[in-house]
């Protein structure tokens, strides 16, 4: 298996030029001939925080709160990350059976189909990320040491989303239903992952059902390293109705960092071990 | 000891006819009937399996060319695909020694909305080619092309021409130690055509390795050393070219009219002057004999043609010659004698013939009745041998 891990690496590695290639040629194809062009980039978050934003203040009317100005930065940065996580799959699933007239025509390693669609959307992401530096302060969030956190995190969502991306995309061609499986699964996934609530509005025992989502981990780790200024080496726990439910604990660090590495070495063992085949089954 | 840049040994391939199951609703039922039945074993053939590649062997030395020739489905595809590592072996083994590029499907890395520039980046890199490698190289990539002052448009309004010049351009530029080229010479104009060719002999001259697919046996016979006939996934011939390209000829599924099903005239004899199977040199004068006989009294127009590999060189018949059918005799025999100059370049050539009567049924037809290898003259080149001389002492 480690074996197949270091091919691939080389491989990749030999071919960066390429992957830098086909990064640009994804880049350029998504804002030519779009009017809207680099908007596009900041689109897709502004409308998952616009729905977070609406759940919220219906969830806030119930309760007889109002929405403050910390819970807009919370879905925001979880929101970026989200839209991050989606676009990627979305682009990666279909990459190799959409350039199947290279996989059948021309040998290179196929892994950067996959990586290129990754770093493609990184592109986008990096502009939401930007424009989230500009909008956070005037959302009061100030600059805390705990967001030395965020470089880590920001590596683990990369590696989980490649994972998911390489498993994707070669599952992708061989069988076409995976499309419409993870068509599905980010619809409704933005439900089982916690962008629009935090764990703890689910109680104890929901608050640990939803830690075992990889991205809970990444995805809260950086909301509170970023907007609440915690510390992810230590647990933080709320009351809720009187009852002390857990909002971090930081095992689900721990549990999202062997999510994301286990599951990079396992897809690049696959990828390598089923990519002689592609051109003949695709 | 010879250097050998590639080496096959005994190569099979096992492709499934029909569809393979493309989702998880037709794999479960599939896999389920599988472990009902137990494993098969996996050299055994199946019904709807076939072999594309059965023990093909054979080694190409450092600096030769090889031509592998063969009808459409014998194969030739699938072992450039084996040899370019698109596709694994069902067993037997390759090697190669050298840096591989392959020219196949050249424009298959173009992305239409991008321009000429940017695709020749994108399609460089796809390639293998480092992009430092691609910039030093980037103007003598659009030279070549002739694609000039339309680098910087997109590629979906090129010609096909154009856009098929400016692929093959980028993978001219690759350098390989090895070059694999599947039909891709049939590119855009006369002109750039010409242009490959002197390419092509340039590269083998520099000493690359090169294995060159073809239906075109002109650039076969020009380009390569030896070759290979492939036949149904098996090699048929192998060895030196031109009798391996005259057996590409025979095994050749030529147009072949559907003759009556109870002729009355039979060719009894059809040769040259000099014999059935012969060598000339160009612009040598031959008389084909063509004798037949009928068994009825009918009006017949015989046709005559002279075919090269898939192009037809010559084609009449007796009443478009005349103007007026040939009328035989129940019983007669007659001996046609069709003369001309073979101003042709070098290559083989087929004559063949056919007996037509006027209400277009066929009695009899061959395709390769006599072969007319035509030698070379060093001194002239082109398209036609017009016996072209220079007079001394002419010059004014």
């Amino acid at each position: 298996m480690f074996a197949a891990i270091k091919e691939s690496s080389i491989e990749v590695w030999d071919h960066r030029d390429l992957l830098e290639q086909l990064t640009l040629r994804d880049i350029k194809l998504r804002y030519k001939q779009a009017a809207m062009g680099f908007m596009w980039a900041v689109f897709m978050p502004c409308l998952i925080v616009l729905s977070g934003l609406i759940i919220r203040y219906a969830m806030a009317r119930l309760s007889g709160t109002t929405l403050v100005r910390a819970d807009i930065a919370n879905i925001a940065v979880k929101g970026v990350g989200w839209a991050f996580f989606v676009g990627a799959l979305g682009f990666a699933t279909a990459s190799l059976v959409g350039n199947s007239n290279l996989v059948t025509k021309i040998y290179f390693p196929r892994e950067v189909l996959p990586l290129s669609s990754v770093a493609a959307q990184s592109f986008d992401t990096a502009i939401g990320l930007v424009t989230l530096v500009v909008i956070l302060p005037f959302l009061g969030v100030v600059g805390h040491v705990s967001m030395l956190w965020v470089p880590l995190l920001l590596v683990l969502l990369v590696l989980f989303t490649t994972a998911a991306s390489l498993f994707l995309s070669c599952a992708n061609l061989f069988f076409r239903d995976v499309k419409y499986i993870v068509q599905i699964v980010l619809m409704f996934g933005i439900f089982f992952t916690p962008i629009f609530f935090e764990p703890s509005m689910l109680g104890t025992r929901g608050a640990h059902l939803a830690m075992l989502n990889p991205l809970t981990g990444i995805l809260e780790g950086m909301r509170l390293s970023i907007v609440n200024g915690h510390n992810l080496m230590y647990p933080l726990t709320t009351l809720v109705h009187g009852v002390e439910t857990p909002v971090w604990e930081p095992w689900e660090l721990v549990y999202s960092a062997v999510c994301a590495v286990g599951g990079m070495i396992g897809a690049t063992a696959m990828f390598r071990k089923l990519q002689p085949l592609f051109a003949e089954f695709i | 000891m010879t250097d050998i840049a590639v080496e096959i040994d005994s190569l099979w391939k096992k492709f499934r006819r029909g569809e393979r199951q493309d989702s998880l609703r037709d794999l479960i039922p599939a896999a389920v009937r599988r472990t009902l039945r137990g494993p098969r074993p996996s050299e055994e053939l199946r019904e709807d399996d076939f072999w594309a590649l059965r023990d093909v062997s054979f080694a190409v030395e450092r600096g030769t060319a090889l031509g592998i020739i063969g009808h459409n489905g014998a194969g030739k595809s699938t072992l450039l695909k084996i040899l370019t590592r698109l596709l694994q072996p069902t067993s037997g083994s390759y090697v190669t020694r050298g840096r591989i590029g392959a020219l196949i499907e050249v424009t298959a890395g173009f992305h239409q909305d991008l321009t000429g520039r940017e695709n020749v980046f994108l399609n460089g890199a796809i390639l293998g080619m480092r992009k430092a490698d691609i910039a030093k190289r980037f103007d003598a990539i659009v030279e070549f092309s002739g694609i000039g002052e339309f680098i910087d448009t997109p590629v979906k309004r090129y010609s096909s021409g154009m856009n098929a010049r400016l692929g093959f351009s980028i993978a001219a530029h690759l350098e390989p130690e090895i070059l694999i080229v599947d039909e891709v010479l049939s590119v855009g104009d006369y002109t750039f055509q010409g242009k490959c060719i002197r390419w092509m002999q340039n590269v083998l001259k520099n000493g690359t390795t090169v294995i060159f697919v073809s239906h075109n046996m002109d650039a076969v016979l020009a380009l390569c050393n030896s070759a290979i006939l492939l036949n149904h996934g098996r090699v048929a011939a192998q060895g030196e070219l031109a009798t391996v390209v005259s057996e590409y000829y025979k095994t050749g599924g030529h147009w072949a009219p559907k003759v009556m099903d109870n002729p009355t005239v039979t060719t009894i004899s059809f040769s040259s002057n000099l014999g059935r199977d012969i060598v000339v040199p160009p612009g040598e004068q031959l008389t084909f004999a063509h004798t037949f006989t009928a068994a009825e009294t009918i009006d017949l127009t015989p046709g005559f043609f002279i075919r090269r590999g898939d192009r037809m060189v010559t084609d009449t018949s007796y009443a478009r010659m005349l103007g007026h059918p040939l009328r035989l005799r129940a019983g007669e025999t007659t001996t046609l004698r069709w003369s001309l100059s073979m101003n042709l370049p070098a290559g083989i050539y087929e004559v063949g013939c056919h007996i037509e009567d006027l209400k277009g049924g066929y009695h009899d037809y061959s395709n390769r009745a006599c072969v007319v290898t035509v030698g070379d003259d060093p001194r002239v080149k082109g398209d036609s041998y017009v016996g072209l001389k220079l007079e001394e002492g002419c010059i004014d």
